[in-house]
């Protein structure tokens, strides 16, 4: 290898040669020329070698741009991961508050226990107000208890007192979970003792009362030695305080 | 341009080389996808950090490059880079292990080689040490025109209009930028011999 600076032309020759951009003719002569010069295959090497040292800078610099952006989608795909568990992780304090805050008190979860709606009245056609009341029934049983009462409503507007329309309004009310309610519907028929719907009325006042959270009134209505409820009446106060 | 493929189908069982020699970026990238996560693995399970199998994975496929380049690789190229690069990396990664500064790490996966393999000679890693410090005495300018010349393979008259120079110029600078390199070489020279 000669010292100094190699003259531009040789220089280019020679890149022509490493980069295969040589024509195949002249290449075939520069082949010749290499097998008997010792300095011009010095320069060949030197030159190849120095090419490749600016690849490899290249490659590296790739490699380098490669691992960073896998290392950034790396970063997005896990923070997303950990915001999804930070969510879940939200959800769940947040299910458990709700969970908390509308848990079923214990007089609820008694209610809930023990009650069953009263199976209705089969459907009888008649009178113009049976049909009327008839129909409520029909949606009383779909459990359309909302249609229902609208239903009996009207009708109890035109009818006043009348034992039936209060007890099925209040079994209404009972049935979608609204026993206060149906509390001032029932109380009548309990205080009327001729009432044919009095036991029953009885029956559903206590469970109106205790899911209310009035069990001293509940307590009042005395069913405790009763027949059909008593036993029911008994476990459940048995587990209220006071 | 070479295709995605890096894998074992018959019909482009050497496509990789030859995109490994024109240095194409869609193989290089290909390469990271399809066979990195094997050797992070390898690295993790045996007390390695990302970072280290980052680097280990990096330093894999420059001495495979290179042995493309040179020209290495002939055996089993059908069968695609994947075993190669395994295979250097894991040494790579067990030479680490074997260090002082690594001595409390614990190898689970070294069943196979444990010395030095003929896939990556030491010649080739000292051919790369050696081209690295080389392309570092490059400047910015130098830099730019040359990588682009020579790794991208983009003609003179592109990289002038890139620039918005004339062609002349960007040719000009290219020889004066490796007469530098030329120079720098010969120094390196005469330093071996001197000390010699």
């Amino acid at each position: 290898m000669k010292e100094g600076t190699l003259d531009r032309p040789t220089f280019e020759t020679i890149e022509a040669y490493v980069l295969e951009r040589m024509p195949q003719n002249e290449r075939a002569a520069f082949e010749l020329r290499l097998a008997t010069d010792a300095d011009l295959r010095a320069e060949v090497d030197l030159e190849r070698e120095n090419i490749q040292a600016v690849e490899l800078g290249g490659v590296m610099r790739l490699l380098n741009d490669v691992a960073r952006e896998e290392r950034i989608r790396e970063q997005k795909n896990h923070g997303g991961l950990r915001y999804l568990k930070y969510a879940a992780v939200l959800a769940a304090v947040a299910s458990g508050i709700i969970w908390w805050v509308t848990r079923p008190s214990l007089n609820e979860a008694l209610y809930a226990e023990q009650f069953v709606p009263d199976p209705g009245l089969p459907v009888a056609m008649g009178t113009t107000n049976n049909i009327d009341f008839a129909d409520a029934m029909v949606a009383y049983k779909l459990g359309h208890y909302a249609e229902a009462r609208a239903k009996w409503t009207a009708l109890h507007e035109r009818m006043k007192a009348n034992d039936t329309l209060d007890y099925y309004l209040a079994s209404a009310w009972l049935a979608d979970g609204n026993p206060k309610q149906a509390i001032p519907l029932l109380k009548p028929l309990v205080d009327r003792p001729a009432s044919a719907f009095h036991h029953r009325a009885q029956w559903y006042l206590f469970l109106a009362f205790v899911h209310d959270g009035r069990t001293s009134e509940a307590r009042t209505l005395g069913l405790e030695h009763d027949a059909t409820y008593g036993e029911r009446v008994r476990a459940i106060l048995a587990q209220l305080p006071g | 341009m070479a295709q995605l493929d890096t894998g074992t189908r018959p019909e482009q069982d050497t496509a990789w080389l030859d995109g490994l020699r024109r240095n194409d970026p869609v193989l290089m990238r290909s390469l990271y996808k399809t066979h990195f996560p094997a050797i992070r693995q390898f690295v993790l399970q045996n007390s390695g950090r990302p970072s280290d199998a980052q680097d280990i994975f990096q330093e894999a496929v420059i001495v495979l490059w290179m042995s493309a380049k040179e020209g290495r690789l002939t055996m089993g190229t059908e069968n695609g880079p994947g075993g190669f690069l395994f295979r250097v990396a894991k040494n790579k990664w067990l030479d680490v292990v074997r260090s002082a500064a690594h001595k409390h790490m614990r190898v689970v996966h070294n069943d196979q080689v444990l010395g030095p393999t003929s896939d990556a000679p030491d010649d080739i890693e000292d051919r790369i040490a050696r081209l690295r410090g080389v392309y570092e005495k490059l400047d910015d300018k130098c830099r730019a025109i040359l990588d682009q010349f020579y790794y991208e393979r983009k003609d003179l008259a592109t990289i002038a209009a890139s620039m918005g120079v004339e062609e002349e110029s960007i040719r000009t600078i290219k020889y004066r930028c490796m007469m530098k390199l030329r120079a720098f070489r010969s120094a390196i020279r005469g330093e071996n011999s001197e000390a010699s």
